[in-house]
């Protein structure tokens, strides 16, 4: 299975850069040549150290506080880092629980979370994110558990109609036969045959909450304001955006880094795990 | 058919109203969790004890929070969302005013982008088995990898600050005025027959929306693609085939009728999705439509306001699923005729 | 000569090299006859069907010395004429008439759009469509012009697409097991609506299907696939009457009869070989589960003799060789039933959707111990529900159940007890086996549950038990399903239920899904353990030839109602309800002085 994952050269791209991107998040204090809070005010809105009023100090330039960039990406990572793990495991947890209950029981606990995730469903998902955080006031935190309760629905979802389709094989009925309990045909049944499904959701779902927190730091709205995060990076850019275009270029490359490397990775898992599409490959179809 | 639509708009609105209960529950709890006091915007910094207290009892603060809701509901059932604090003007008014600016962003941005993602998702299926198709896969990722808001300010950047092709600013040139009608500035030109005008809104309307379209292009792009594998699966094609159908008409007459439902069930949840997205394009390209006016109330706890735009956005969201579903009732004969 | 195929073979591109899928096929077809194409599934009785159309999957290429059809080399022209010929001057019956049309589209709209295709003028295309549709017998067709595939039964759509193919009037019609998808009842119905049709048109019908006795009857010719090879040709009744290619006798004699003596199933060990093994077999390929083969037999393929008049074979040997008479049984597995009822139904109903469905009513019978009972139905007849019923995967709405002398009519409370004396197997091992566990895992499942959690060595010890005991070489232990033919899965299937040694086994339609060879051998093995393990079974089943091979008593379901019931013997030979004496005429009878199908 692990094997046939990394042959997918999609996952090995996606996996390689969601693991450096860890590895920047882990190590950036070590890695980052500033402060990220650092301000210079005699060197405001510097380009990068290769352009002709560069300083090689600051490699990508600094922002209008004299900020030097390049510390300010690096530790930006770590917060978005730790938002798409965390968030993305709290939703994955939350949902696919939910999920596993309503697809195999079935009946009124299917209705309701049926019904709870239609409420969520008519909330744009932004919206919902912004009255939570102002519900909740500003924090790492905070933002996890909005993110986490705004994004359990996706992996509900998805994950209900997997379980059903996976209680309708013959052999759930087959393994209560051979005396297994509900819990145990949950565990040992179902929650191996949604698994390779939820990786690829939850790979996803950090790419997702990647974007959802540099929204919220973008209105201001989600770490507290003395924290680099690249939300904010890009908000600060945007007031300079005519003088010094390319303070804006760093947060967004930092953003996009991430969600294709989570895109990537979510594609790579579901295709190397898809029998459908292996059959499609297959010459014998 | 057109009976069996009206039934399900009837009874999604059925099912729509308790969700609206327990949406307006929901934003009216977790609003009230707020740790700052809402009050002290409104009130100049000298205020006396008598004065904040007189005004806490005025807007209700004093009381319960089931009391509070229950008072809010029973006047927004007669179609009194309140005033705002900040604005000091009445909520609906003022959400009415700068809606149309969104609604007229979300439908060409919600048009484009599904005629681009059906456009290219038959590129790429008649692209199948190709190097061309790896290519646009790959591109639909890395497409799909940035969200609307930073195409927003990608697109800023390239078309906007760097050739200077497109404005980026406002609905329509600062020197030009329209008399307003609708409020949709592409109607409301058109009514006024100013034909300059109605350019300029469009080119004003070009970049937004088109921040809004790359969003979902992808999406749906992949759907419809891999719809149409499912659908050429299936045995009704290599029957078809088999009595001597052209290519030509077995993808347009039998296969794409098939691959439509999944596509038409994700574009349901994908408007929902992008109708939110409209919110920072909107702040980025200073469109003073509803996510904007949502940003200031947000900003300054301004919370009927807030409470307000909340109701408005699902309202909408809802009419959208509705539309939807009626458009997959009418593909889908087994889901009508039950 | 309406078809002239020499020397066809066609080759698939793999990965280890070019094999050949079909080799050196040839046949004839004379306008308005009937050729059948007869072979297991995999022996490439399809695959001459799509190179009839052009329409070969990726990677596979078709050569041949000539490949004619009304005197044109279809192989040599180019695709725009061939496709052109679809549909027109040949016409095709699919296998699956649900999945055959287009689910979101009306009848009517799939019809006139072949219409348009076929040049008729706009202003007659309704009512051609409906006259079209009045030929196949189908009520109101004009209404049936606006509703969708869904709306009609299976039989209707078959009836629909064979209103089709025949719309053009062609001169070729390729019916690739037009019928398996079906009920009995209405099997024998498509099948004489075909004939009729094809007589009525002249046409010439390759009929492709893997059931030979309905050959026999059907066809003028016959040919036997095996493996890509075209193993024995020849007159209709001749080849089934007194086959001579080794496999053609093997693939009769392992069909259990519905009249005359039971006599124990041959069944040829082992399968047939796959796509990828058959590069690897330049000689005949049924050498190697061939009970007279010699070494020489591997090595080369032999040519298509002639042995009778018209009667060609491909074996070295077997043109010498006599049929020999199959030997009959004692009928040793129908040990009176003695003993008290082990499982006792009394008025048992099931309804669903607060009594708007009905699926089973007031079935009352019961089992004793080492009893073999059938149940035969078509689908709907509830005799699937009636299973999950006495397994306790459902609570009857009314009635009582008892087993072993206990109540169990709720499940839940004597729900241990009854999985301990109560197994079943499931129609389906590709949906029944886990395809993440391992077959070790996957036999000794129950072992792994409840407080008899066991240790590894213990389940092993039991896995290689159950193995031995259905036939499963040891090496499988640690294979996945997916890695398993399906008949090694419907073993695991069957070892699995044994595991908790049951005394009753609940079969719901096990072997549908097999080819004949393969059938046999569950069956045999299925007597096999009621003899030494003294298991009674509940066998439900819609082919009756098979359960009245394995069953004492049966019952006979229709419309969720026991309708008959009885010993099988008497039942089959003298049926009193005029439902089992559809069912049984809807057999094609091994005497082939007997009209089959009955002409209405």
């Amino acid at each position: 299975m692990l094997a046939r994952c990394l042959a997918e050269p999609r996952v090995r791209v996606g996996g390689g850069l969601m693991l450096a991107l860890l590895l920047i998040a882990i190590f950036a204090p070590w890695l980052a040549p500033h402060d990220p809070g650092e301000q210079d005010l005699l060197h405001t809105l510097l380009p990068p150290a290769w352009a002709p009023d560069g300083d090689p100090a600051f490699l990508l330039g600094t922002d209008s506080l004299g900020r030097d960039v390049l510390s300010r990406l690096i530790f930006g990572t770590r917060v978005a880092m730790h938002v798409a793990i965390v968030a993305a495991l709290g939703a994955a947890l939350l949902g696919s629980v939910l999920a596993l209950i309503a697809g195999y029981y079935g009946g009124r606990a299917d209705w309701i979370i049926g019904r709870a995730v239609d409420v969520w469903m008519s909330f744009p998902p932004v919206i919902l994110s912004l009255i939570l955080m102002v519900g909740f006031g500003a924090g790492l935190n905070n933002v996890i558990l909005a993110i986490v309760i705004v994004d359990w629905t996706r992996f509900c979802r998805v994950v209900r109609s997997e379980v059903m389709t996976v209680r309708r094989r013959d052999y759930i009925p087959a393994a209560r036969l051979a005396g297994f309990t509900h819990l145990q045909v949950i565990l040992k049944e179902i929650v191996p045959a949604v698994t390779p499904l939820l990786l690829t959701l939850i790979s996803i779902e950090m790419g997702i909450a990647v974007v959802v927190e540099a929204i919220l730091s973008f209105v201001g709205l989600s770490v507290e304001p003395n924290v680099a995060a690249w939300g904010v990076m890009i908000a600060d850019a945007r007031q300079s955006m005519h003088e010094a275009p390319w303070g804006l270029i760093a947060p967004v490359v930092g953003i996009f880094v991430s969600v294709l490397a989570a895109n990537l990775l979510g594609d790579g898992l579901r295709r190397s795990v898809d029998p459908r599409l292996a059959q499609r490959l297959s010459v014998l179809r | 058919m057109a009976q069996s639509g009206l039934g399900i708009v009837c009874r999604r609105a059925l099912i729509a109203l308790p969700t609206l209960l327990v949406v307006s529950i929901l934003v009216f709890t977790v609003l009230r969790l707020i740790p700052a006091d809402p009050l002290a915007m409104s009130l100049p910094p000298n205020a006396t004890q008598e004065e904040v207290a007189e005004l806490r009892h005025s807007m209700g603060f004093d009381r319960s929070i089931p009391e509070q809701y229950a008072i809010w509901l029973g006047h927004i059932v007669r179609g009194d969302f309140g005033v705002s604090i900040q604005f000091r003007r009445d909520v609906l008014a003022l959400v009415l005013e700068a809606l149309p600016t969104t609604l007229e962003l979300v439908a060409v941005g919600l048009t484009l982008g599904i005629l681009l993602g059906i456009g290219c998702g038959l590129l790429m299926f008649a692209w199948r088995g190709t190097a061309k198709e790896q290519l646009a896969d790959m591109g639909s990722i890395v497409v799909l990898s940035i969200p609307e808001f930073l195409w927003a300010i990608l697109l800023i950047l390239g078309l906007g600050v760097g050739v200077q092709l497109l404005p980026f600013i406002g609905r329509l040139d600062a020197q030009m005025t329209v008399p307003k009608h609708t409020g949709f500035l592409l109607i409301d030109t058109l009514v006024a027959g100013n034909g300059r005008a109605f350019l300029s809104a469009l080119e004003h309307l070009a970049l937004p929306s088109f921040a809004l379209a790359l969003a979902i292009t992808p999406l749906i792009m992949r759907v419809l693609r891999s719809s149409l594998f499912d659908a050429y699966a299936d045995d009704y094609i290599t029957v078809a085939r088999l009595r001597g159908l052209s290519e030509r008409r077995i993808l347009l007459g039998h296969a794409l009728k098939n691959a439509a439902l999944p596509t038409v069930s994700l574009i349901g949840v994908q408007a929902g999705f992008m109708f939110g997205g409209t919110l920072l394009v909107e702040v980025i390209f200073t469109l003073p439509g509803i996510g904007n006016l949502m940003v200031q109330a947000l900003h300054n706890q301004d919370l009927p306001l807030i409470q307000g735009i909340a109701l408005i956005y699902c309202v909408i969201v809802l009419v959208l699923n509705t539309i939807v579903e009626v458009a997959y009732l009418g593909l889908n004969p087994r889901l009508a005729q039950a | 000569m309406l078809l002239e195929v020499d020397r066809l073979d066609v080759k698939v591109r793999l990965a280890s090299g070019d094999v050949a899928v079909l080799r050196d096929v040839s046949f004839d077809l004379q306008p308005g006859r009937i050729l059948g194409l007869v072979g297991e599934s995999g022996a490439g009785k399809s695959m001459i069907g799509r190179v009839v159309a052009g329409l070969l999957p990726e990677g596979f290429k078709s050569t041949a010395q000539r490949f004619r059809f009304d005197g044109k080399d279809l192989l040599d022209l180019p695709a725009e004429q061939r496709r052109r010929l679809l549909g027109d001057r040949i016409a095709f019956i699919p296998q699956e008439p649900l999945s055959a049309l287009n689910p979101v589209l009306t009848i009517g709209r799939q019809f006139i759009e072949h219409l348009a295709r076929l040049g008729v003028p706009r202003g007659e295309r309704r009512r051609r469509a409906t006259d079209a549709l009045t030929e196949v017998l189908l009520p109101e067709p004009d209404a049936l012009l606006d509703r969708y595939p869904f709306q009609l039964s299976g039989g209707m759509c078959q009836r629909v697409l064979i209103a089709m193919a025949f719309a053009s009037n062609p001169s070729l019609v390729v019916a690739d097991e037009p019928t398996t998808a079906l009920d009995v009842t209405t099997q024998v119905h498509i099948v004489s609506l075909i004939r009729r049709l094809q007589a009525a048109h002249g046409t010439g019908l390759l009929f492709i299907t893997h059931d030979l006795r309905l050959a026999a009857h059907l066809c003028d010719e016959i040919a036997v696939l095996y493996a890509g090879d075209v193993v024995e040709r020849g007159p209709a009744k001749q080849v089934f009457g007194a086959p001579r290619h080794p496999y053609t006798r093997a693939l009769k004699q392992a069909m259990p009869g519905l009249t005359g003596d039971r006599r124990p199933l041959q069944a040829l060990p082992d399968i047939m070989p796959g796509i990828e093994a058959l590069g690897r077999l330049p000689g005949c390929r049924f050498a190697a589960r061939c009970p007279t083969a010699d070494a020489s037999c591997a090595a080369s393929l032999p040519p298509l003799a002639l042995v009778a008049p018209g009667h060609w074979v491909r074996c070295a040997s077997a043109c010498t060789s006599e049929v020999t008479a199959p030997s009959t049984i004692a009928s040793e597995a129908s040990g009176p039933a003695n003993g008290k009822a082990l499982l006792k139904l009394d008025g048992i109903a099931k309804s669903y959707i607060r009594g708007r469905i009905t699926a089973v009513k007031d079935a009352s019978f019961s089992i004793a111990s080492g009893e073999s009972v059938g149940i035969v139905g078509e689908s709907g007849s509830g005799k699937s529900t009636l299973a999950r019923l006495v397994m306790g995967l459902d609570t009857p709405s009314a009635g009582y159940i008892e087993l072993d002398g206990i109540d169990v009519t709720v499940p839940e409370p004597s729900w241990e007890k009854r999985i301990s004396l109560v197994q079943m197997i499931f129609q389906d091992p590709a949906s029944a086996l886990n395809p993440r566990r391992r077959v070790a895992n996957l036999v000794t499942q129950s072992l792994e549950a409840r407080s008899r959690a066991a240790s590894e060595a213990e389940r092993l010890k039991r896995a290689l038990e159950l193995l031995g005991d259905t036939g499963l070489p040891e090496g499988l232990l640690q294979r996945f399903p997916p890695q398993l033919s399906g008949g090694q899965r419907q073993r695991v299937n069957i070892a699995r239920a044994l595991c908790a040694e049951p005394r009753l086994l609940v079969a719901d339609e096990i072997v549908s899904g097999l080819d004949v060879s393969v059938q046999a051998q569950i069956l045999n093995l299925l007597q096999k353990l009621r003899r030494e393990h003294g298991v009674a079974l509940l066998f439900i089943s819609h082919d009756l030839s098979v359960v009245r091979h394995l069953c004492e008593r049966v019952l006979v379901m229709k419309g969720g109602e026991i309708v008959e019931s009885g010993r099988t013997e008497e039942v089959f030979s003298r049926p009193r309800h005029a439902y089992t004496r559809e069912l049984l005429a809807a057999v094609p009878p091994d005497d082939m002085n007997k009209p089959w199908p009955p002409t209405p």
